[in-house]
Order: C-alpha cells, then structure tokens, then sequence
C-alpha cells in the first residue's frame, strides 16, 4: 500500500443500495406474477414480457440519446415499472396497447420529471389510467384466455366489482370469502390471489423495503368506512371483507401506495396518505362512475405528498 | 425490556473481532513526539525546554486557558526539540520530542497495583489531581474533566452516566478495561459521584459485551460490600444500537431526558463520562498518577485473529512504531482510521503520534470503503428514518446546496451530530453529511454572529443610556460657573 485512501467519516456504508431494493420489490412481485402465469398462460406471459422489455429498453434510450447521461436500467426500477404495469392490465390485452402504456408510464410519467426520485405520479399507474381512460373496451375484456392449470378458467367476463356496479349487490349471490383470498374470479392478472400480495407485503416487511403505515393505514380506512356504510344499510353497500380483498386494492396498497418516490417521506405523513387513499376509493366504488377507484385515489393522493411532507414534520430530538 | 435511545439509530455490524484479545503492553518506543493539543479547547504552553531531562509523568505543557489541559512525558529521557509537527490530520501543532533514557518516573505517582477503594472526603482536592494530572474525556470529545465536574452555578447534577456503550462497530478497547480494569473504574465513578454531589451513578453498556456487563456488575457488587461510598451504582444494559454512545442519546436511554437543542447534558442534571475517563480519574486521585497511557484496538477483517490487538499504549507513541509493532500495514487495507467506522479520522499522515483520545487504528479494505457512485435520491425517507436527532438530511441537503440558510437553520441543521446515520443508511450512496456538514458550521457562525452583534447592541444601548443619565449633569455644570 504506497498511499491512503482518506474520506470524511463515516468509513462504512450499508449494503442496501437503491438496485437492491428495487430488487426486493419485484422479488416480492414474484408470487403475484406466478399466479397470474398459472391462471392466464401464454398470453399473460407475452405481455409481462413485452411490458417490462419496453419499459427497460424506453428508459435506455431515453437517458442515452435524450437526457445524454448514464443510463439509469441498472438500478431495477424500470423492470418494478413494466411488471407493476403488466400486472395491471388484462391478459387479453393487445400488445400495441401494452407498449402504449409503457411509453406513458416511462416516457411521459418518469422520465419527463428527471427520472428515478423526481416524478410526482407513480409511473405503472399513469400508465393504466391513460389506457382506462383511452381503450375503456380494451382495458375491461375479461374474455376467457387458457391458462396452465386444466380444467380452470381464470375469467368469467366481468369482475365482481363491475358486476355490483350494474346488477347491484345481489349479483354477488354465492361468492365465497375463502374463493377472494387464493384466488378472485376475473380482474387485472395482478388482482387474482390476496394470498400471493400478502407472501410479497411480509416479504418487504421483512426485509425492511417499505413500513406498514401506508399499506395498512389504507386497509384500516376501508375496512371502517365501508363497515359503517354496510351496517347503514346492507342491501346497498358491499361489506368490509369483500371491499379488502376485490378489485387493484391489495395490489395497489401493498405495491403502488408504498412506491417510495410518490408518497411521503415520514410515517405520520404515510398515514395521512394512506387514509386519503383508502377514503377516496371507496367514495369512487359506493359513488363513482368506475367501479373501481384504487388507481385514482393513488394518483389523488400522490398530488398532495408535497404539502403532506411540507406540514409532516419528523419529531426532533429534545424540541 | 432492554433500554436504547427514542429517535432514529442504525445497526451497523459491531465486528467486535478482537474483543477478545487480552490488553498487552505495548512496548516503549525510542522517540516519542507529544501533543500539546490533546484537548478540546486552548493549545497548552510547553514549560520544558530543549536539552531538558525529563522523568515519565513531569508536567511538560500547562493550560492557556479555562479549557484546557495539562500535558505529562510519557517516557523518561531528554527533550529534543520542540516544534510544529504533523498530527494526523495534517495539521501542524506544537508537539514536543522527546528520546528516551530509561523508565524512571516522577516522584509521587504510586506505580503498585493495590486497589485504593476509599474516597478521599475533600472534594476540592479531588478536582485538583484531576486537572493537575491532565484528564480529559476519553470517549472521543477530550473535553478536560475537571471542567465537567464543576457545574455551573444553578445546576446541580442529578445523575452520573458512565459511557461503556462502546457503540461503534471494531471498537474493543473500553469492553477490554471494562474486563480487566472494572473495580478501578468503578472507584473513579464512585470519585466523581462524589464530586458531585451524591448524585446516583449508571453504567451503560450495550448488551453485545456480555463479558464486560458480568465483570462490571460483580465490581460494583464487591465494591459496594466492603466499602464506603459506592451505594448508589449500577450497571444498566442498553440495546445495541448506534450511536447509543452519543452523549444526546445515552442520556436519553438512561433518564429519558432530552438535553434542549444548543443545551448541555447538565441543563438536563446530566454529567456523562466514558469509562476510560473514570479508569484515568481512579489513577489520577488514588494513584496520583497523570494521563500518559490508554488503550487502544488494532484492528480491521483483513488482519488475522493474531494480528489483532488491545494495547496499553504510551501517549505520545508515532502511529507508525504501532504499525511496526503489528508486523505492518496488511496488504488489502486502502485506509486507516483513527476511532470507529462511523465517526473516526481517515488518517492522513502515518508519522502522526498518538494522542489521550486515541482508540484505534483500524484496517478498512477498498470493499468495504470505496464509495460508490451516488445516484438520485428515491425519497425512501430512509436517512430521516436514521437520523437520531430526528432531522431531515434529504431535505438539509438540499437547503445546502442551494445555500439556503434561514431554511438550514429553521431544520435545526446546527442539531446535527455528525454520527454518519444518514450517510450510512442512503441506497444512493449521497454524501448527505458531507453537505450536512459544512453547512452545519456555517449555520452556527451565523447564530454565534448574531448572538455577538446582540450582545454588543446590548452593550452599546447601556452605554449610550449610561450617557444620557450623565448628560444633564454636564449640562448643569456651566450653569454653575
């Protein structure tokens, strides 16, 4: 050793990086994903594939030939963008409409900001709202598609919140709350099975990628209000249980919500967010045109996180 | 439930590799070169000349000022020069070189290894042989004792805390004396509780020192059964979490208090001292014997089991006779620490010597310290989730590159501890304290000019009042004529 290395204090670093978070996500995303293989096939596989291609390579060629700077592909988080936004959409869905969305979400909600950190809105999501909005055909074909397992057809041509929102709740006659938890009938390949978001929450609990203020912040918030609407009237209003395990609500709460960049940075100010979101959909399902209202909410409330971290201040020490 | 401090913390692996190894004397060097700033506060005065014949423990430099500290010759032999040297920074202080003849030491310092359990009852003579016997704090601040063991008037101290939390990771060296040495300690926290009052005494210690905990609650058992003045002492066991060794955060886990931002442990009846401070203030009142050694851990993963060390150093000896000592700077290491990981010194300059607060000379390997290429913050809030004063780093950060001072200082920027929680914790590798830290200095120059240009418009007000008072007065007097 001829000379030493000086740097101010500390001398250490932890191994966490950003690369290996965003890792954990979509590690996290996996369970999800298989189920979603298993019940969807090929077609499920073809746009989980081309959504991630085309965000990753988007975002490759967006910093390399237009912002002119190191390319940012290798921390993960535009592979989180492309499964996160596979997830979200049907199975049947066509493939320009796939690289549509992906333009959207990389294109136009992450890299016109600056990029990693620098969005407001969560980038998978401005992705399926722009197609919700612009292929409302498209983005609601539940058509049957086959899937791995013999003998199971994953869709049955609407999804039950679709189903309360024409026929009313007494289309719901015969579902069973043990068939929602392993696996829901119809909806976006991501919504299938609560047991496989909830193995990817413990995951990231875990592991200490997210903390729960905001994922349960929001559960708690729809499991109340909806539980106060329903005692009000039963014939009317759909029941808390049903209300947590239908529609992009678990996905969205444990995945999307908690995506660091677009909710606030302190725990107090997660809540607030959390409860903000969990309000709004359930306004959305009850009141709404949709009959879903997750994505929404989500990009309501991440328009609010500068106010929520400019007024949720941490607590300092002895002040 | 074990105890640790409310807000933030990191847990960093402790790496205690050689809490294990046995504290060895190191042996004495030929030349050594002793600071006169080994202190926080005013540089000492050299009292010694060149030619000079010097015994170990003679006073060699004397304090300029309210803080600061008298410096003793480690070693016995003759003054060789004096003048600036290197420290290990690279800054340039008066330091005195001395070649050594012999081992003979100054008369009065008791060198047997009988332990002095009675306290002596004079309170102002204590403190005396504290000064005079040159101890400062060992814990890393080097803040004179003496100072400390004299609240101001008004305060009154309500609790002593003894730091043996040792929360940076590779750090042995107080687990070691905590081991070895626990009744001398235990005698210098009876002394200083004393000093102060009667006031209760606690031990802190991290639970990852199991050894440490047993042999200090079985000293103070011992103590406190065949022995006056030692009621009042426990030992508690804290958490392992850094930086628990803080001074803020150990009288937080201790008295769940929380000393105010700007404010000083004794506004909250605080007085914390590390436990080497205490083995130091043992051998400075029982023994009579000045701060000429300490101990410190070499260490670091790529030095094997044999090469890592407890040593019982003299102070003043060149980092590089240690260096010898250990057989050589292993082939990995990229850089040298003096202290922790977390808070120590990168050093600069081998030649350097060593000084009271020296703890360590860590090994780091390129992999373990190279910083990596920063990326763009990803709003994971996880340097504030870190942060132990419970400050916002992302958002300091970004105040100081935009120079933004108000703003800094409304973030309690001058609240920063300097601890490295933040820098340690970011996934994007952003120098967070780097930033943080200079505008930290600058924050609180501005309030120290402020707090100046206040009290000076005081002054100026009285004075100009005092003139108008006198004014009528000379008024009057003509009238007189």
């Amino acid at each position: 050793m001829n000379k030493l290395l000086i740097s101010p204090s500390p001398h250490i670093h932890t191994r966490t990086s950003t690369a290996s978070l965003m890792r954990d996500v979509v590690i996290a995303l996996l369970p999800t994903v298989i189920v979603s293989i298993l019940f969807h096939g090929w077609s499920e596989i073809i746009v989980l594939g081309v959504s991630i291609l085309s965000c990753v390579l988007l975002e490759y060629l967006i910093t390399r030939f237009l912002l002119k700077k190191p390319s940012t592909i290798c921390d993960w988080s535009a592979v989180v963008t492309g499964v996160l936004l596979a997830l979200n959409l049907p199975a049947t869905s066509p493939l320009w409409m796939v690289i549509i969305g992906a333009i959207v979400a990389i294109g136009v909600a992450k890299m016109t900001f600056g990029g990693l950190g620098q969005n407001l809105f969560n980038p998978a999501l401005v992705g399926r709202v722009f197609l919700l909005i612009s292929f409302p055909v498209a983005m609601t074909n539940w058509a049957p598609v086959k899937g791995f397992i013999p003998g199971v057809d994953a869709s049955t041509g609407s999804t039950l919140l679709g189903m309360v929102k024409e026929g009313g709740i007494e289309a719901l006659e015969g579902t069973s709350y043990l068939n929602l938890l392993f696996l829901n009938i119809g909806g976006s390949a991501g919504e299938l099975s609560a047991i496989a978001i909830l193995a990817g929450f413990i995951y990231l609990l875990a592991r200490k990628v997210i903390r729960p203020h905001i994922t349960l912040s929001i559960w708690l918030t729809v499991f109340v209000f909806s539980g106060i609407m329903w005692l009000i009237d039963p014939s009317q209003y759909t029941d808390p249980v049903f209300n947590l395990l239908t529609g992009g609500l678990l996905l969205g709460s444990v995945f999307m919500a908690t995506d660091y960049v677009t909710s606030p940075m302190s725990a107090k100010g997660g809540i607030i967010f959390g409860v903000g979101i969990g309000l709004i959909t359930m306004l959305i399902r009850y009141f709404g045109a949709y009959p879903e209202g997750m994505s929404f909410a989500i990009l309501i409330m991440n328009a609010t996180v500068p106010l929520i971290n400019k007024f949720c201040k941490s607590k300092k020490f002895g002040r | 439930m074990k105890k640790t401090f409310s807000i933030g913390g990191v847990h960093p692996n402790d790496s205690k590799i050689s809490s294990g190894c046995r504290i060895e004397v190191l042996p004495v060097p030929g030349t050594v070169y002793v600071s006169m700033l080994q202190h926080l506060g005013a540089m000492a005065n050299p009292v010694v000349a060149v030619g000079d014949k010097v015994k170990v423990g003679q006073v060699i430099g004397e304090p300029s000022g309210f803080i600061s500290a008298f410096v003793h010759s480690p070693v016995s032999g003759t003054v060789k020069s004096i003048g600036p040297r290197k420290d290990l920074a690279g800054w340039n202080i008066t330091h005195v070189e001395i070649e050594v003849e012999g081992d003979e030491w100054a008369e009065g310092i008791d060198l047997s290894d009988t332990l002095v359990t009675e306290i002596p009852q004079d309170t102002k003579a204590i403190l005396d042989k504290i000064k005079l016997n040159g101890v400062v704090g060992l814990g890393g601040a080097t803040f004179p004792a003496h100072v400390k063991l004299c609240p101001p008037p008004g305060k009154k101290a309500e609790c002593l805390i003894l730091n043996g939390a040792e929360c940076e990771p590779y750090l042995t060296s107080d687990n070691r004396i905590m081991i070895e040495r626990s009744k001398e300690i235990v005698v210098g926290a009876a002394i200083m509780k004393y000093v102060l009052g009667g006031c209760p005494a606690v031990i802190g210690i991290e639970e990852n020192k199991p050894e440490a905990i047993a042999a200090m609650k079985a000293a103070v058992a011992e103590l406190q059964a065949n022995a006056k003045g030692y009621d009042g002492i426990s030992v508690m066991v804290l958490k392992k979490k850094y930086p628990q060794g803080g001074e803020k955060q150990l009288i937080d886990a201790v008295m769940h208090r929380q000393v105010k931002s700007m404010g000083l442990p004794i506004d909250v009846g605080a007085v914390v001292q590390n436990v080497a401070t205490s083995l130091a203030v043992y051998e400075a009142v029982q023994k009579n014997k000045p701060l000429i050694t300490n101990t410190l851990t070499v260490t670091g993963d790529c030095l094997p089991m044999e090469r890592q060390h407890n040593y019982l150093f003299r102070i003043g000896t060149p980092l590089s006779f240690i260096i010898d000592q250990m057989g050589g700077i292993p082939e990995a290491a990229v850089k040298v620490v003096s202290g922790g990981p977390m808070m120590g010194k990168a050093i600069v300059n081998l030649d350097a010597t060593t000084v009271k607060g020296s703890s360590s000379l860590l090994f780091l390997t390129a992999a373990q310290t190279v910083r990596k290429e920063q990326g763009n913050c990803i709003r994971c809030g996880k340097c504030a989730e870190a942060c132990p004063m419970g400050l916002e780093p992302f958002l300091l950060n970004k105040l100081a590159k935009n120079r933004m001072m108000d703003e800094l200082e409304e973030n309690a920027v001058h609240d920063c501890i300097e601890c490295g929680c933040c820098l340690y914790t970011c996934p994007a590798n952003i120098p967070l304290l780097d930033v943080i830290r200079i505008a930290k200095g600058d924050v609180i120059k501005i309030i120290r000019g402020r707090q100046a240009a206040a009290r000076a418009a005081a002054e100026a007000a009285k004075a100009a009042e005092a003139a108008k008072a006198a004014e009528p007065a000379k008024v009057a007097e003509p009238a007189k004529k």
